[in-house]
């Protein structure tokens, strides 16, 4: 089945996804990224860097989009600076993650979809005050995936506020309106290409309906 | 020298005593000026890359570099890791990458002069202008290669003080930084200047796992777990970081690693700026030492702040001896 996919890689052509097949083609499985990942041995990962590495080069598109470890990566770059081919494997991570996201791939497990909200409510934050304001995070993500683990922060919130290690109030910017700007632009500048692919896709399928012959395509673990 | 300054969001909230401790001990050298970049927006942090485009960190970036050099400035300081690391990429990219150059540009054009009198309303209101972005340096980097260690004006040694620096992940990484990537060796050098011994130890760049801490909780625990306990295995007595968010990981969560690992570590977590102020001997207060969650002042007043001669009478304390690889 691998190597089945490896002669025939099954990618939905996008110019972000070449980018990654091309960044990885050179790897050759040495397995220094899963070596040098912290997070792997601490079980934070469903592949460990190597892994996926190989499965971009086979081609097995869904599954690495719908993995943990592009969510758990810690972007320590510890990886990237050891790989003997100059991968820089973090970057991929990055970028598959973004694709994950802009994707709208669903979530397969219960970390994927935690990893998910965390990254845009943060960023969601950022893009309207121009800063981050912690509590706000802390109690958005919460509300959003599992509100009885607020009464666990508490403990810790108290500790930070006695401290005077908690923003009360949230700080905007003034140049708010200008990181507005940044996110909007951005945006609608990727919407335009996801809408450009996916019109390319749903050609390519028409094209594969009408040839009829197409094997039932086996479904994702 | 003048030096454009990037606090980023967490010096004024959770590592606020870096923030403070840091401007303190630059105003004490004298020759480290830092300037406040006006209105300056976050860098994104990690979250920025995986959201919306992999452009938006340097887009967000551009931003800063641009203020900072309508400041007049050409070298910006990040003292946070992530700052200075996502600023110093982006540095590089707007420098070296035209495309992507432009695009950055695409991003912030015709900013509209909204919003009541500012700072920034001195800057001329159109396109900003990202050719030659700033450099990006990370403070320790400036005390030990534009101020010099022989500089730094050493008032009250830290004698006694066993110093695990631990540089974290976004420091050294991506290379090239400042400092070798496998085996940094500035803040060691710093801490012996300052009269503190600089412990060897292996996991001086291991990551804490901060990034992941919100939705991986027990496998960041886990991470930072095993630097503590490696930093007490070489016979540590605190540590010096020099980025906010290793900070809380090993300080504010210390004794949630203590449970995980059913032991005690009890070992403070200091910025290196607080131990420069420490051994400059500034004012305590300008320091914020009251801020860390495990507090160093029982460790002071046995070592630093002992009486003339007290400490080397007593024996050093042996170090433990480091168990097998994995083992609590």
């Amino acid at each position: 089945m691998l190597q089945y996919e490896a002669i025939h890689p099954r990618y939905e052509t996008s110019p972000e996804i070449e980018k990654i097949v091309e960044a990885v083609s050179g790897c050759y499985q040495c397995g220094t990224c899963s070596g040098s990942c912290p997070v792997a041995p601490a079980g934070g990962m469903d592949y460990t860097p190597r892994t996926i590495m190989r499965m971009i080069q086979a081609g097995l598109e869904d599954e690495v989009l719908a993995s943990e470890t592009v969510w758990t990566c810690s972007a320590c770059y510890s990886c990237a600076v050891r790989c003997p081919r100059d991968i820089d494997i973090t970057d991929v991570m990055i970028r598959l993650r973004n694709l994950a996201l802009i994707r709208g791939y669903p979530a397969r497990t219960g970390v994927a979809h935690r990893g998910k909200v965390y990254n845009t409510d943060f960023m969601e934050i950022v893009r309207r005050l121009g800063r981050i304001y912690e509590p706000e995070l802390v109690i958005r993500y919460h509300l959003k995936t599992n509100p009885l683990n607020l009464m666990g922060m508490a403990p810790v919130g108290l500790k930070m506020l006695l401290k005077h290690k908690l923003r009360l109030l949230p700080d905007p910017i003034e140049g708010r309106r200008e990181v507005q700007g940044i996110f909007y632009r951005l945006r609608k500048e990727e919407a335009r290409r996801e809408q450009q692919v996916r019109e390319e896709q749903q050609a390519r399928k028409r094209r594969e309906a009408h040839a009829g012959d197409e094997a039932p395509e086996e479904g994702a673990r | 020298m003048k030096y454009a300054y990037f606090p980023g969001c967490s010096q004024s909230s959770t590592a606020e005593e870096y923030n403070r401790s840091l401007l303190a001990v630059a105003k004490a050298l004298g020759t480290m000026e830092l300037t406040e970049i006006p209105d300056w927006n976050c860098c994104g942090a990690t979250p920025a890359a995986a959201i919306v485009s992999p452009t938006l960190p340097t887009s967000l970036a551009a931003r800063n570099l641009s203020i900072a050099r309508d400041m007049g400035m050409n070298e910006i300081v990040a003292p946070c890791a992530a700052c200075f690391k996502n600023l110093r990429k982006a540095s590089h990219t707007l420098n070296e990458n035209l495309e992507l150059r432009a695009q950055a540009r695409g991003a912030l054009r015709s900013r509209r002069p909204d919003g009541p009198a500012s700072e920034t309303a001195s800057l001329a209101v159109g396109d900003r202008d990202l050719s030659r972005a700033p450099e990006v340096r990370h403070p320790l980097d400036v005390v030990i290669n534009d101020v010099g260690l022989d500089n730094v004006p050493v008032k009250k040694p830290l004698h006694g003080l066993k110093v695990a620096s631990y540089y974290g992940c976004l420091l050294t990484r991506p290379s090239p930084s400042f400092d070798d990537a496998e085996h940094p060796t500035t803040m060691d050098r710093l801490m012996e200047k300052l009269g503190a011994e600089a412990v060897d130890w292996a996991y001086k760049t291991k990551c804490c796992g901060g990034g992941i801490y919100m939705f991986r909780e027990d496998v960041s625990f886990a991470m930072s777990a095993d630097v503590m306990a490696h930093a007490k295995a070489a016979g540590a007595n605190c540590l010096a970081v020099g980025c906010g968010f290793c900070q809380l990981m090993l300080d504010l969560y210390q004794s949630k690693l203590e449970k995980i690992r059913r032991t005690t570590f009890r070992l403070p977590i200091l910025f290196f700026s607080q131990l420069m102020g420490l051994a400059m001997d500034l004012d305590r207060a300008e320091l914020g030492l009251e801020k860390l969650i495990v507090s160093p002042f029982a460790l002071l007043a046995k070592t630093v702040d002992a009486p003339e001669g007290s400490i080397e009478k007593k024996a050093p304390p042996k170090a433990a001896k480091l168990k097998k690889w994995g083992e609590p």
